[in-house]
């Protein structure tokens, strides 16, 4: 699924290195717990996975993709048709409903819009589908964002970055701002329709009371040469 | 494909999720573009009312003074002319080949505020403005003796003068008549049709009525249609209340209309009789030619002319004269809404930027959706576009809105009668510019967006 070699990252305003990886690999269905303390890269990695920064050195590998070979225009809709994002707060646009924040997902792919046409169903009845078995109800759907609590704000999030099945979520501390239960609950159901067509999950956190329920824990620190 | 749509429904609702800010920027470009278009179209008509004022005359013939002068004073009735010509130079320039038609007038006096004017029975038939459309008459006919007067559609709107009704007009200008007495006062015989130049505003008198005014055996001014052994009685109560005469101005003004007394003076179905009399002299006279060929000659004749110092004046051409030398004004009021519609747009622009900040996280998610920084900055560009769209339609609304307020009361205070048209091509292409302006200062925060997006990653946390 995610394969990287040699890379090295340094921001331009900064003499050294943030990231230095000689290897990492993660397999298509496995859900990978990133954790690392702030600052220590975690974000700049993601950046690059998803093809937001661009790469300096070494090899990105995504679904057999080398993201160093292809060009800037094609990362971003190599993104949208294959990973899914989760932020850590803040989620949502605030100016469309959950419905429409989840269709958001599909807007810029054909591919996630195609994969839905397969499963014989449309962008608003996956996101109604989605948003209810990840918790909401149906008055949610359509109400405004900012009436939602944090907790539903994050699932509508999940919801984007599921719907049409990228085959990678990247979630960035998506729980922080959770109380336990909550966390726990959420982290559950998003597993459950990850699951569901075998996606990758990297999540990134600096909250190691969640490590136990993933397939693998790194520590960014441990893969991180710097 | 449907990226456009998506960009250009979150477009929209991004904005109409800031409403209120927007809502302002929106109501200033609004008004920014009301007032340019407002501007644009009083400065456009005004200037076509101008030149409306007097057409189909060749020359105006005055005694020496400058050309704008003599046209102020003969068609505006602005200003006085301290020299006159005489009746005699009227008499002989008139009998001269090619002329078609002359029409005399005298000016110098006035009825409250109005100005009034002197001529004859030719006023009616040649004088012409706008495009070559000769007088009308509203109400009634010419006058046809010196007891009688037309006028002009405002002065009778304004004083709520009918056919009919006996004014006494005095001698001198100005707001205030002099002591006067209301026996043998004119009557209106005629009311002119709505011209839209000074014609509105004047009372027209026969040359003979103001030839009776100013004969130098009057010591005192006097009254058209004033029995002489009155007009003792007149200087005699005068002097008696010499003291106390500035405070009487104004009960006398009251005192100018007459409607109630009856004279059997000056009937509607009078007969024509003279309305020239022997003036000795008038302020200035319109010609007309058989042929334009005529014009040149006879201009240069009289601007020769050897009995006395007279000058001729293409009324075209001086008008245009004229109206070059307001030209700067013009200029000014349109530099001034062009620097309104400016402020607006920067204010937009201040709006976009401030608010760019706040937006970054948006932008994030956009991005983390597969959105292109060339999508973020068409999003950025195309609310800037949207803003400046609705602004300028919204300009539009208030324009016609104001046109169908203002129209009346600037027809009747200035005379100037806008026209309630679709927008011309030049407006069109003034607010093209304001569209023009608007996408080019939405460009700056599209940009500044765009950079944010390649830089910001996804790593920003707000």
């Amino acid at each position: 699924m995610i394969t990287i070699t040699d890379l090295i990252h340094t921001w331009p305003t900064q003499s050294h290195p943030t990231l230095n990886i000689k290897a990492l690999h993660i397999d298509k269905g496995e859900r990978v717990f990133l954790h690392g303390p702030s600052g220590c890269g975690k974000s700049t990695l993601l950046g690059l996975l998803a093809g937001i920064n661009a790469l300096q050195s070494g090899q990105i590998k995504i679904l057999n993709t080398d993201l160093s070979t292809i060009k800037n225009a094609h990362k971003d809709r190599f993104r949208a048709d294959h990973i899914g994002t989760i932020f850590q707060s803040f989620n949502l646009l605030p100016y469309l409903n959950p419905l429409e924040n989840v269709t958001l997902g599909c807007e810029f792919s054909k591919q996630r819009r195609k994969r839905l046409t397969d499963k014989k169903t449309d962008m608003t009845t996956e996101a109604t589908r989605l948003l209810k078995a990840l918790g909401l109800n149906d008055s949610q759907l359509t109400q405004h964002v900012s009436k939602l609590s944090i907790g539903q704000q994050q699932r509508v999030a999940a919801a984007r970055a599921l719907i049409g099945e990228p085959e990678l979520i990247i979630a960035d501390e998506p729980t922080s701002s959770l109380d336990e239960d909550s966390r726990h609950a959420f982290i559950e159901t998003l597993f459950n329709q990850a699951g569901d067509y075998q996606a990758s999950v990297l999540f990134v956190s600096h909250d190691k009371s969640l490590a136990s329920l993933f397939d693998r824990q790194i520590s960014l620190l441990d893969i991180n040469g710097v | 494909m449907g990226y456009d749509m998506t960009l250009l429904k979150l477009a929209i609702k991004s904005t109409l999720n800031r409403k209120a800010s927007v809502l302002l920027t929106l109501c200033t470009i609004a008004i920014s573009v009301m007032l340019l278009l407002s501007i644009e179209r009083v400065r456009h008509d005004a200037k076509s009312s101008f030149s409306n004022t007097i057409s189909g005359t060749d020359l105006i013939v005055g005694a020496r003074t400058g050309d704008i002068q003599l046209l102020l004073s003969s068609v505006f009735r602005i200003g006085h002319t301290n020299n006159a010509v005489s009746w005699k130079s009227y008499l002989d320039i008139k009998e001269r080949k090619g002329v078609a038609w002359t029409i005399p007038i005298s000016l110098g006096d006035s009825h409250k505020g109005h100005a009034v004017l002197g001529t004859d029975a030719t006023y009616f038939t040649h004088y012409r403005y706008g495009k070559k459309q000769h007088l009308a008459f509203q109400n009634g006919r010419a006058f046809h003796n010196a007891q009688e007067v037309v006028l002009g559609s405002d002065v009778a709107n304004k004083l709520h003068y009918h056919i009919g009704q006996q004014i006494v007009i005095s001698h001198g200008m100005g707001n205030t008549s002099f002591h006067h007495h209301d026996d043998n006062p004119m009557t209106i015989v005629g009311i002119l049709a709505p011209t839209g130049t000074p014609v509105d505003k004047t009372l027209h008198i026969p040359l003979i009525a103001v030839d009776a005014m100013h004969k130098p055996s009057h010591t005192q001014p006097m009254m058209i249609g004033k029995k002489p052994q009155q007009n003792d009685h007149a200087q005699h109560q005068h002097a008696e209340d010499h003291n106390s005469h500035h405070n009487e101005h104004d009960e006398h003004d009251e005192h100018d209309e007459h409607d109630e007394h009856g004279h059997p003076h000056g009937t509607l179905d009078s007969e024509p009789s003279d309305l020239v009399g022997s003036p000795n002299q008038i302020t200035a006279f319109l010609m007309g030619f058989d042929s334009p060929l005529y014009t040149l000659q006879v201009r240069r004749n009289i601007n020769m002319y050897k009995a006395e110092p007279l000058l001729a004046i293409m009324p075209g051409l001086t008008l245009r004269e004229l109206w070059e030398m307001l030209d700067i004004v013009e200029k000014i009021l349109l530099l001034f809404s062009i620097v309104v519609v400016l402020v607006s747009l920067l204010g937009m622009l201040t709006t976009l930027l401030a608010t760019l900040s706040q937006r970054r996280r948006e932008l994030a998610i956009l991005r983390s959706v597969g959105a292109r920084p060339i999508h973020i900055f068409a999003l950025m560009s195309s609310e800037a576009i949207l803003i400046t769209f609705m602004g300028c339609l919204a300009g539009c609304f208030l324009f016609y809105g104001l046109l169908f307020t203002a129209n009346p009361l600037l027809q009747s205070q200035f005379g100037i009668s806008l026209t309630i048209g679709w927008l011309s091509n030049y407006e069109l292409t003034l607010l093209g510019v304001i569209m023009s302006a608007g996408t080019l200062m939405g460009l700056l925060p599209a940009a500044r967006a765009y950079f944010y997006s390649l830089a910001d990653g996804m790593s920003i946390k707000i």
